[in-house]
């Protein structure tokens, strides 16, 4: 009986800390976790209208939006990456931008628009309203499959570590810019993202951008956005009529090119 | 250290303000931002549409000549944030408009507000969060 009693006392010991473990190994956690009910707010919901506040962006590093031609500090270029950006930011400087090409994930990151998460059984979906662009970012544990097709989103995973959502994409086709200064992407483009939710309004990504064709070293932007809880999503969608008649107006007007229809789209 | 921080915020606060008109007018070219001008003058039309909506205005210059003006603004979508819709202006309303004209000396600029008929004001709106005064 005792023998008996002393047995199912392990077993029972054994099982919930077997139970424990398969818990920790299904949250990927290995740091201290946020007590939602202490803090008023749950760090690993991100669902909400996130709006991008660009001034809190730590000093020194590469500003994505100082856009007046001369950006400083720039990225760790190689030769092959400062060619590509000369070449982009002169591309812009014609006012060729004026297309609907999707503007890859960090692009739409830096655009001071906001965007919405919306969260389902095996993804996060951003929607960035500038252009209407979309993003999926798997949660089911997959890895990024090696076959993918190359595209202008990339190829997104995330993975809790702690209350930190990390996030991984490859998979970009190259045609994209990092950012609206022109920073290139190519095809070797490996980006990392750090996602913390700081306070109830506060979400702070850290972006490590490891592209080795263009740069010569990893480099990171620190970013923030603010909840909009009183917020809907606008429409904004991107359209070549509508750009054009833009030009008409406005460019024209103002003796400006605009953009050349008679050619072809860029490569 | 307190004053650099606070005078690193202006400086990125600087930019952000720079980069606006550069956003606006995607073309490259840019506004004069130093020298925001005020004129007042008679709606003839007023264009809700992206990427940019527009408000062309009469207004009479030095020598008494109307000049018919192309203001751009931003996004319907920023714009609603700040108070707009689309029937905020019609053809023929009176109104006082505040924008920062072309470098180019054209007729063309990018706004800043605008002092509605009955008085009321509604700025232009803002692009991402703007640093607390």
């Amino acid at each position: 009986m005792r023998n008996w009693f002393l047995g199912s006392t392990i077993a029972l010991a054994v099982a919930l800390a077997f139970l424990a473990v398969a818990r920790a190994q299904t949250d990927h956690s290995g740091a201290a976790k946020t007590d939602a009910k202490a803090t008023g707010f749950d760090p690993h919901d991100l669902a909400g209208i996130w709006n991008p506040a660009p001034f809190m962006q730590p000093i020194g590093e590469v500003n994505p939006l100082d856009l007046g031609g001369h950006p400083n500090p720039l990225p760790p270029f190689t030769p092959a990456g400062e060619a590509a950006y000369l070449a982009n930011a002169k591309f812009i400087a014609a006012g060729a931008v004026l297309d609907c090409d999707p503007f890859g994930v960090s692009r739409n990151f830096f655009t001071p628009r906001p965007f919405e998460i919306l969260l389902t059984r095996d993804r996060l979906v951003q929607h960035f309203e500038y252009y209407d662009n979309w993003r999926e970012i798997w949660t089911d544990g997959r890895k990024i499959p090696a076959d993918v097709d190359p595209e202008y989103m990339g190829y997104s995973i995330g993975r809790w570590d702690g209350d930190t959502f990390v996030v991984d994409s490859a998979a970009y086709n190259g045609k994209a810019f990092l950012t609206w200064q022109g920073f290139p992407i190519s095809e070797s483009m490996h980006q990392t993202e750090r996602w913390q939710r700081l306070d109830q309004d506060t979400l702070k990504i850290v972006f490590t951008f490891d592209d080795p064709k263009n740069y010569a070293k990893p480099w990171s932007i620190t970013f923030f956005w603010k909840l909009r809880k009183d917020w809907v999503m606008d429409a904004h969608p991107c359209t070549l009529s509508a750009i054009k008649e833009y030009d008409d107006r406005v460019n024209h007007a103002d003796k400006l090119p605009g953009r050349d229809y008679s050619k072809p789209e860029k490569k | 250290m307190k004053s650099k921080l606070i005078k690193g915020f202006g400086l990125i606060a600087g930019l952000l303000i720079v980069c606006v008109p550069m956003f606006a007018h995607h073309g490259g070219s840019d506004y004069d931002i130093q020298h925001p001008r005020t004129l007042k003058g008679t709606v003839t039309e007023f264009f809700w549409s992206n990427p940019h909506c527009q408000v062309f205005l009469d207004s009479k210059d030095d020598s008494n000549k109307v000049v018919n003006w192309t203001i751009e603004t931003l996004a319907p979508a920023v714009l609603r944030r700040a108070g707009w819709s689309r029937e905020t202006l019609h053809p023929g309303d009176q109104i006082t408009i505040t924008f920062v004209p072309s470098k180019k000396g054209t007729p063309v600029g990018m706004l800043r507000k605008v002092v509605l008929p009955d008085g009321s004001e509604l700025s232009g709106g803002a692009l991402g969060e703007q640093p607390q005064q």
